[in-house]
């Protein structure tokens, strides 16, 4: 049954795990604490696994238990990202597509988002990967109103952040 | 927004572009130790239930009961005993139910929330604690001043000097200032241990209690 169980999880996180990298590649900064905080929610992912019964998808299930690990679980500090390591969103753009304006508002929005806060940064991840605001502030756990609110802000934020 | 839409499209164009974990890799991660907050307030935690109880019993040594006999108060500290033992108990019980309480299925502020509860019952136990000290201090002390010759000769002995005022303002505020300087360090201690693993847990937590307002 054990075995089974095993299994079965570890066929879904290797179907679904890049709903890790990306919390990972948000949280993160260079490929050790990458790797390590990876690890830390494929733990409580499978600590959480038995009582997963499959009425939600692997997914928004996956996405709740990784995004809680990263901001809230997890002990190292996930906020300060030093400025010399954002370089490594160059590889993100694509060779055959190079547009020179586009890169570096993309480079300046990575370095925006990065310097948000740990709730901030959930609430941006969330909104990237299309969630809808009643599964953000059921995530979060505030009003589906105020999750409205705070990203209006954080989108003002981030403006300012590239328009000084 | 413009920027944000570009950067969505961006985030999803480059959603394949990790470096993909095979399953062997995660079979290994699964039986790797997690080291997260909730299982490091749980280890301190259980240390100090583990380390307060360990010290009533070091105490509680024979010289101490016929100290106890001999200050007419064994009674009341018998009684006493067995309050210490079902409030500990007691406190026992919270502290693993609160722990059973936390779930990271639950939304982020629910779960903090929790976390800083689990927290909470070790820092009243530990409190709770501190205060009895006290408490027995007093009683060992009030009964000594009664009951102990050798207390009695002193505080008499002190009594008869010209400045015995003096003496008593000089013997309270040394007793005072110690008590002051050992709290003063345990809460330094705690300040220490808690607000290094709870520091961030906390900053976030007050960051979605002020979107809530």
């Amino acid at each position: 049954m054990n075995q089974e169980l095993e299994q079965s999880f570890v066929k879904q996180l290797k179907d679904n795990q890049n709903i890790i990298h990306k919390i990972c590649r948000l949280y993160t900064s260079g490929e050790d604490a990458h790797k390590d905080l990876f690890q830390e929610i494929t733990i409580q992912l499978w600590k959480a696994f038995p009582k997963f019964r499959g009425d939600s998808k692997f997914t928004t299930w996956a996405y709740r238990v990784a995004l809680n690990t990263a901001i809230t679980l997890y002990r190292k500090s996930t906020r300060s990202v030093a400025t010399t390591e954002f370089d490594n969103t160059k590889h993100f753009i694509k060779q055959e597509d190079y547009n020179y304006e586009e890169e570096e508002q993309l480079k300046l929005m990575y370095k925006a988002v990065y310097q948000l806060n740990d709730i901030e940064k959930a609430l941006i991840f969330m909104y990237l990967e299309d969630k809808d605001y009643q599964e953000i502030s059921e995530t979060l756990g505030i009003s589906e109103v105020n999750a409205r609110v705070k990203m209006n802000r954080i989108k003002g934020k981030l403006k300012k952040i590239l328009n000084p | 927004m413009e920027e944000l839409d570009l950067l969505k499209k961006d985030w999803k164009k480059n959603e394949n572009s990790f470096t993909q974990v095979s399953e062997n890799e995660i079979y290994k991660m699964i039986h790797r130790n997690s080291s997260s907050v909730v299982k490091w307030i749980m280890i301190i935690g259980i240390l100090e239930f583990l380390f307060l109880t360990g010290l009533g019993f070091y105490f509680a040594d024979d010289s101490y009961t016929k100290s106890l006999e001999k200050f007419h108060i064994d009674t009341l500290m018998t009684i006493l005993t067995f309050v210490n033992y079902a409030v500990c108990i007691g406190f026992i019980f919270h502290f693993y139910k609160n722990f059973k309480n936390i779930s990271t299925t639950d939304s982020s502020r629910m779960l903090m929330k929790n976390i800083l509860k689990a927290r909470k019952t070790v820092k009243y136990y530990v409190a709770y604690n501190l205060s009895m000290a006290c408490i027995i201090f007093i009683i060992i002390l009030i009964s000594s001043c009664i009951y102990d010759e050798t207390t009695i000769n002193t505080i008499s002995k002190i009594n008869s000097q010209e400045n015995a005022i003096l003496t008593w303002a000089g013997f309270i505020g040394g007793i005072l200032f110690v008590l002051a300087l050992l709290l003063g360090l345990f809460w330094l201690f705690y300040k220490l241990i808690y607000g290094f693993l709870l520091r961030k847990l906390y900053r976030n937590y007050q960051e979605l209690k002020k979107i809530d307002l």
